[in-house]
């Protein structure tokens, strides 16, 4: 579903992504794990169009959608095919950026009635829905301020599927939220990746690669150095790097 | 020394009724009109920069810079004096308010840059993962946000515009200064009578302050300390 193809990033002189290969099959969870400034979130990031990359090809569906070289556009796709051929990303932060001028209710609704014209009852209805889905359908007017770390993060994911995407993206989605709340967080994600929900996540929850996670791949540095299955990884790591990460978080 | 004080009684309660209804004739009008146009201009000139829509934001850089580089007082006189030897004749009212909006649509701008500026990359970033265009995510997630902040320092451009439309009597607008200048002429009591005006400003002004706190608290409902 995601390829991505010798993807490069640099800013100004410090290069942070150095020729990553990785592709996500529809359906499978896969975590990248690794140090800060491995380059995780950039190349999460670069999949939505939050980065752009400097070289390198993006396919999803396996439509070329991206292709640079020396932060040029060689193949740039109309905005039209983008959308047809793209399913939808949805993402989720790792500081939630929920609208803090809407209630819950509000901020789930406003991209599907902005973005896809969705009349007000249906959007009304998919969002208590999806409320309801990560349990939380008792704060629907509630404003996001007066909410908890877990409990924002929860509203996060619901604002994401209200636009009812293929893929989610997950950056560091627990990595901000007080150790008490984390768990309420990691089940509503593994529920959906019971549900069969393409997932590509960067996190620093071993516990819930190992559970939930098809793959796992480690990044340090700008590189793809391993990835396997969580079992084979977290207990035989090949490479030295992978060794030295795990000892110290495991 | 008493017969001075009634005599300086006598011209403050006689000019008190004059400098008021220069001041809510002209003054007060003035102030909204060109308040409201100066804002209008400052939107859009703030919203060009910010999305830069070639090539209005080059001519909206060029506009700030010009009008924050000149004193509101000449470019009063380029209006109202300068303009007609090209061609321009404009009465003073009309002067006075197309020379207040276009200043305070600078000033405004640069204060509606700085509050958008203020809201972070976070709420772009997430309306741009939900597939919002830039003007949506302005439209419904920037703007009322970026609102609350912009309105401490509009409101204090607000009070100052009361106090700048005193330099309309430079190009013969009647408002409450004026007034002020024509019986100090002929009364001589400068001291006294520009007090009197200062306080009636100082008047206007308090109850401007007023209103700001109130919509500061008005929309600071929502949102997080």
């Amino acid at each position: 579903m995601i390829r991505l193809e010798g993807i490069y990033k640099r800013f100004g002189s410090l290069e942070v992504l150095k020729g990553i290969n990785l592709s996500v099959e529809k359906g499978e969870v896969v975590c990248i794990i690794g140090p800060s400034g491995s380059g995780k979130s950039t190349l999460l990031r670069s999949l939505n169009h939050l980065e752009k990359i400097t070289g390198g090809r993006i396919f999803i569906n396996n439509e070329l959608i991206c292709d640079r070289k020396d932060d040029k556009s060689i193949f740039k796709p109309s905005q039209y095919r983008i959308s047809k051929a793209c399913p939808k990303i949805g993402m989720v932060f790792q500081r939630f950026n929920l609208f803090p001028h809407m209630t819950v209710l509000e901020n789930i609704m406003l991209a599907p009635k902005v973005v896809k014209k969705t009349p007000q009852n249906s959007a009304r209805e998919y969002a208590i829905h999806l409320l309801d889905k990560v349990g939380l359908n008792d704060k629907w007017d509630v404003y996001p301020p007066k909410l908890s770390g877990g409990q924002q993060q929860r509203v996060a994911i619901a604002r994401a599927l209200a636009m009812r995407p293929e893929i989610m993206l997950f950056d560091e989605p627990t990595s901000a939220l007080d150790p008490e709340l984390v768990a309420e967080v990691l089940e509503v994600m593994s529920s959906l990746a019971l549900e069969g929900m393409t997932m590509l996540v960067v996190t620093h929850e071993m516990g819930f690669a190992k559970e939930v996670a098809d793959r796992v791949v480690f990044m340090d540095n700008g590189e793809v150095i391993e990835e396997n299955t969580p079992e084979s990884l977290f207990a035989n790591p090949v490479k030295v790097r992978t060794k030295a990460f795990l000892s110290k978080i495991i | 020394m008493s017969d001075r004080m009634v005599r300086i009684v006598q011209i403050l309660t006689d000019s008190f009724l004059p400098l008021l209804k220069a001041g809510i004739q002209f003054t007060v009008p003035l102030t909204i009109l060109s308040f409201f146009f100066g804002v209008a201009i400052a939107f859009v000139v703030a919203i060009v920069k910010i999305l830069e829509i070639k090539p209005f934001a080059v001519i909206a850089r060029f506009y700030v810079w010009i009008i924050r580089g000149t004193p509101l007082l000449v470019q009063l006189f380029i209006i109202f004096y300068g303009l007609p030897s090209a061609g321009i004749t404009l009465g003073a009212l009309t002067s006075a308010v197309i020379g207040f909006s276009l200043s305070v649509g600078a000033y405004g701008s640069e204060i509606i840059r700085g509050a958008i500026r203020s809201i972070s990359e976070g709420q772009w970033e997430a309306a741009h993962a939900l597939g919002m265009s830039k003007v949506q995510t302005l439209r419904h997630v920037i703007l009322p946000q970026a609102i609350r902040v912009a309105i401490p320092p509009l409101s204090n451009s607000f009070i100052s515009l009361v106090k700048d439309t005193s330099l309309a009597a430079a190009i013969t607008v009647t408002e409450m200064f004026q007034v002020a200048q024509q019986i100090t002429a002929r009364t001589y009591e400068p001291l006294w009578l520009y007090t009197e005006a200062a306080v009636i400003y100082l008047i206007f002004c308090s109850g401007l302050a007023v209103l700001q706190s109130r919509m500061e608290l008005r929309f600071g409902r929502h949102l997080a300390k």
